[in-house]
């Protein structure tokens, strides 16, 4: 379950003044509405609204349209990440449905800025951005209608789920594609056969076995370092606490933060290389003093870092009861 | 190690050497197998000899049931009694091997009038097989490296945790015996392509017909070897040798593999198997350019090459294209795909998700199976590479495959772990041969009994081939210093030793529990032991007609299967995605939407876990959110796992968990009753030990079912689903109502029934 930081907004500062508006005309009739909704949604797969269009599309009443309104603050300065992510996936699923059913003056999406309906913010009491909001033709919304991102998320897949829950309208998300991955595929492979056919009288270093030996050693240390449970899961690089402290290692078994699996594999490969060290040490093909570094690096390399791999590891387990040089 | 030095003796000397070193070996594979064999004991010496947890359930119940009517009739066996309605033909489903391999044993005892009961042999043949296991691995590893290697790697695979995991005694699965006939064909493969002769391929083949009947991880094989033969052909390896193990190994290896009725016509239809054949065409393709290559002109063969290359690349490659879409061939099922899209299963399959096995592992789980080995296989590996010849290409194969996969999947942990044997071994054997060299000068005598004082070493430490220290004044041969060498060889010792007792600690406190019966230690350290699922069970074997049927969810259907031998509507087997999905909507929806899923599939009895009164996680509160999201992927309409969040999105049980949470039939059956529990003075009534929360929903009747059985630690909570005469039904208004008989008696009750 992914938490967001969601932006909060001081609305009181802001707000000074834009309450008085001006005075509105009289609601507009149903016929007009959807009129003007149909006109302006010709352009637009997302309607901009500012408060007075949103008290007119939105609030208004009779309608026969659902409305799925996004509140957001895209400003620069309200510096709001998520608020800019969710921003393109709401873009993705009115695209895709305005591409597959534009036309059915059913459902409208529709999304108001901060900046431009700070009002509406107030109306609606929200002190978050974003949020993404169902208004069904008939009635108030639900509690169900507001979309709960904090649990799954603003993903276009969500989002289309949640408005396929609230309004039976099913939405097929087309992603625009992307041709990052494809391309960078080609492109690699275009470098390497390139590589190879410029090298192609000289390919002894396809037979370097210390550079596959190395290779083959590295890819084994990202696994068991669990980076494939970082790729899976997407943990978070470090935990800061709430009073400032910094932990690196994840307390319990079950989980592990990007900087431990990082920190762990440097230890394992230090292991790797003592081992390696001693043997080549004590295979003796140099002059004795060499060796002699070899062989005294190599032991303080495994018994050092194997000791601190051994104290992570009793971090992590309640009363394991081994150790090997520190606590 | 004692080879080294045995080039220089004389005959005599020779043959006594090599008898010394026979007999040495075969005392440490000895030890290796009794270590190996105690190590997995636990469990029986703490409880008693019981099948454990899940799975092994099914497999004693279908090799008791082949013991009692013979192979034939458990080949066409249809179990009426799970998946009810559907029912379950087993001798279609399974892999045999485990029932046939125990089946035999036992048939053999008798014949001996050795009258052990089937039970024991299910209990004991994986620590059995974990001996087979570690020999098997000797020999790989000789084959692989050296003998010294073989032993050190034997002495690991006996006790190293990631395999004792799968292997404990009562842990009756097929794992158990597949990790042998995994090794032992690697072995015989690797055997096969160094002699090239016809013999050892069949071996292999037969070898791998065993693997195959007995798990369905026998597709690392089939992709394994040939990844090996196709690396070999890319390394311009390509030998006669070769060529005749293959061909021979795939086509036997085919036509074995598919007489097991599971197996049948997959080998050449789906696409975890086509990579084989791919090779199979390509060694074809290869031998004949070699044998062209040496009747054709330089320019002609090179043109050939090329056009007939990209030919038959196009045709293979459309050929299998048409296939697939014309049906012929499958695609990837969805746990081998989730193998390689990591995303996959978690959008697409709840059910494979829900599998805690099926998680990816953390660098925790790496070290807490295989501890000093993590550290150490690279090494080894990087030795492998930088002397490789064709065998070696196998093993550098076998580690990185098996490491990805591992990392993959927490399951897969137990394909890593005999390759990390293999590899760590050869790293510590590099390393002890060459500190523990006796100098060049002196006698053989030396070594020899230097060698035999190791068997009684191993008593105490049980890691591996440590022979003792005896050359420290030596003068040093090559310029390390005596004290450094000394301080290094203790060192190595000292990383064996506590590899050694990680293992013991390991297997003892993590991977030594049935499952089935749990125990609690108190303060003073007194042991009490929590036997509730199998009164349960028991209540449910004697109380309740033969034929009825109880609804659980689906991790408990073998256990009710085995145990109280009654029918269950969903199993272990998850081969039903919508049927469970049906017993997890019954389970999420309220009392009378529930009452009409039960009625539809005529449960008599529902059983649920609940661990609250004495704090067990595993409960089926806390495996709730699973059935709902499975639930929820059949029935979006009526199931929605937004629901049973609060609005903050949490999952709570108490006052303020969700109106929909707190009157689901899970949480009613649940805590029916629990609201009036004082579990100790300080706590509140209601007070669930598990969640430490107070639950929500305390005071609450049922309507539609009632309170059969609680047993002592409320652990397990079994319900009778009431006729629908027995209840008081919704009120009808008066115009719609029939006269009934005048003698209707309301049977209300929630009167427990302990006293049955």
């Amino acid at each position: 379950m992914k938490k967001f930081t969601l932006c909060v907004i001081s609305i009181l500062a802001i707000y000074m003044g834009l309450a008085g508006g001006q005075s509105r005309k009289p609601g507009l009739t149903l016929v007009e509405r959807t009129q003007h909704l149909t006109d302006m949604y010709r352009n637009k797969a997302v309607l901009r609204f500012n408060s007075n269009k949103f008290k007119d599309y939105v609030k208004g009443t009779p309608r026969n349209y659902s409305m799925i309104v996004m509140f957001t603050a895209l400003a620069p300065q309200r510096q709001c990440l998520i608020c800019r992510h969710a921003s393109d996936e709401y873009q993705i699923v009115s695209n895709s449905f305005k591409q597959t059913q534009g036309s059915s003056k059913k459902l409208y999406f529709a999304m108001v800025d901060f900046d431009e309906g700070s009002d509406v913010f107030q109306m609606m009491r929200l002190n978050t951005a974003p949020v993404f909001m169902h208004f069904p033709p008939k009635g108030k919304p639900q509690r169900a209608d507001t979309m709960d991102i904090s649990r799954v998320g603003v993903s276009a897949e969500e989002i289309a789920k949640w408005i396929v829950d609230r309004t039976d309208v099913q939405i097929h998300v087309m992603r625009p594609p992307n041709y990052l991955g494809t391309v960078a595929a080609i492109v690699l492979f275009g470098l390497v056969a390139g590589f190879l056919y410029l090298r192609r009288n000289n390919l002894d270093f396809l037979y370097n076995k210390s550079m596959w030996g190395m290779t083959a050693v590295f890819f084994c240390l990202t696994m068991i370092s669990g980076q494939m449970w970082n790729h899976i899961r997407g943990p978070p690089f470090l935990h800061q606490g709430q009073n400032g402290q910094i932990a690196y290692i994840h307390g319990s078994s079950q989980g592990q933060f990007v900087v431990e699996t990082y920190i762990i594999m440097v230890l394992n490969a230090a292991v790797v290389i003592g081992i390696i060290l001693l043997t080549e040490a004590a295979k003796g093909k140099k002059d004795s003093k060499q060796t002699k570094i070899m062989a005294v690096t190599g032991l303080i390399l495994v018994s050092v870092f194997f000791s601190l791999l051994l104290s992570i590891f009793r971090m992590k387990t309640q009363g394991y009861p081994y150790r090997l040089l520190f606590v | 190690m004692s080879q080294a030095g045995s080039k220089k003796s004389t005959s005599s000397k020779l043959n006594t050497k090599a008898g010394i070193s026979s007999l040495l070996i075969f005392v440490i594979l000895l030890l290796a197998c009794i270590a190996g064999f105690s190590s997995r004991l636990f469990a029986v010496i703490r409880f008693e000899s019981i099948i454990h947890e899940f799975d092994p359930w099914f497999n004693y119940r279908s090799t008791a049931y082949m013991v009692k009517h013979g192979f034939y009739n458990f080949l066409n066996w249809f179990d009426e009694r799970a998946w009810y309605p559907l029912g379950r033909i087993v001798g279609g489903t399974v892999y045999p091997g485990l029932m046939i391999t125990s089946g035999s044993i036992h048939y053999l005892l008798h014949l001996l009038h050795i009258n052990v009961h089937i039970r024991d042999i299910c209990v004991f043949l994986a620590p059995v097989f974990s001996g087979l296991t570690s020999i098997s691995t000797y020999y790989l590893t000789k084959e692989l490296w050296s003998a010294g290697a073989g032993l050190f790697a034997a002495c690991f695979i006996a006790i190293v945790p990631g395999y004792i995991s799968r292997s404990v005694a009562g842990s009756y699965d097929n794992e158990g015996i597949a990790i042998f006939a995994l090794q032992f064909t690697y072995f015989l493969w690797i055997r096969s392509v160094k002699t090239g002769s016809v013999f050892w391929a069949v071996a292999a083949a037969l070898s791998y017909f065993y693997m195959v009947s007995a798990w369905g991880g026998y597709v690392f094989i089939i992709n394994l070897i040939p990844l090996h033969v196709f690396v070999l052909l890319l390394m311009g390896r390509f030998s006669n040798r070769l060529f005749t193990s293959y061909t021979t190994f795939y086509i036997l290896g085919l036509i074995l593999s598919m007489q097991i009725p599971f197996v049948g016509f997959q080998p050449i239809r789906t696409s975890e198997h086509m990579a084989a054949s791919g090779v199979f065409a390509l060694m074809f393709a290869v031998a004949t350019l070699k044998y062209l290559q040496s009747m054709m002109s330089k320019s002609e063969f090179k043109s050939l090459v090329i056009y007939g290359g990209l030919a038959a690349a196009a045709v293979v490659f459309g050929a299998v294209v048409l296939l697939t879409y014309a049906g012929y061939v499958a695609p990837w099922s969805g746990r081998f795909y989730s193998l390689w899209d990591t995303g996959y299963a978690k959008i697409h399959i709840p059910i494979i998700a829900s599998v805690s096995e099926h998680q990816p592992t953390t660098w925790f789980s790496f070290f807490f199976d295989l501890h000093v080995l993590v550290a150490t296989f690279p090494a080894g590996l990087w030795y492998c590479i930088k002397n490789i010849n064709d065998e070696r290409v196998f093993v550098v194969l076998y580690a990185l495959s098996a490491v990805y996969f591992a990392g993959v999947m927490v399951r897969l942990m137990l394909t890593l772990t005999p390759v990390v044997c293999i590899l760590s071994g050869i790293a510590f054997s590099g390393l002890l041969e060459l500190f523990l060299r006796e100098e060049v000068a002196k006698p053989e005598e030396n070594e020899a009994e230097e060698e035999h004082t190791t068997p009684k070493n191993r008593k105490y430490d049980k890691v591996g081939r440590v022979p003792k220290m005896k050359h420290e004044l030596n003068k040093d041969p090559d310029g390390i210093g005596a004290n450094i060498r000394m301080i290094i060889t203790v060192m190595i010792l000292l990383l064996l030793m506590l590899f050694a007792v990680h293992c013991t600690w390991v297997t003892s406190n993590a991977y030594s529990s049935p499952s089935v019966v749990l125990a609690s230690y108190s303060g003073d350290g007194t042991r009490q032991i929590l036997d509730d699922f199998r009164e349960a069970y028991f209540w449910l074997s004697q109380n309740t007609a033969d034929e009825a049927r109880v609804m659980s969810w689906w991790d408990y259907g073998y256990q009710i299967a085995g145990m109280a031998n009654r029918t269950t509507l969903v199993d272990n087997n998850t081969w039903n995605n919508s049927h469970i999905a049906l017993v997890g909507k019954a389970m999420s929806s309220n009392e009378s939407a529930a009452y009409n899923i039960m009625t539809a599939l005529d449960v008599d009895y529902v059983l649920v876990i609940f661990g609250g009164v004495i704090g067990y996680s595993g409960d089926d509160i806390n495996k709730f959110l699973w059935m709902v999201r499975i639930a929820e992927g059949e029935h979006p309409k009526d199931i929605k796992e937004s629901n049973y969040f609060t609005q903050q999105g949490e999952f709570r049980i108490d006052a303020e968990g969700s109106p929909t949470l707190l009157n689901c039939l899970m949480y009613k059956l649940s805590y029916y009753r629990f609201g009036e529990l004082k579990l100790d003075y300080r706590s509140p009534a209601g007070f669930d030990r598990t969640r430490n929360a107070v639950i929500g929903n305390k005071d609450f009747q049922l309507t539609y079912l009632e309170e059969a059985y609680t047993t002592e630690h409320w652990l397990v909570r079994i319900y009778r689903v009431k006729k629908p005469d027995e209840f008081n039904r919704p009120r009808i208004p008066v115009a719609n109502r029939l006269v009934k008989s005048p003698n209707f008696v309301s049977k209300k009750s929630t009167k427990r029934k302990r006293e049955l």
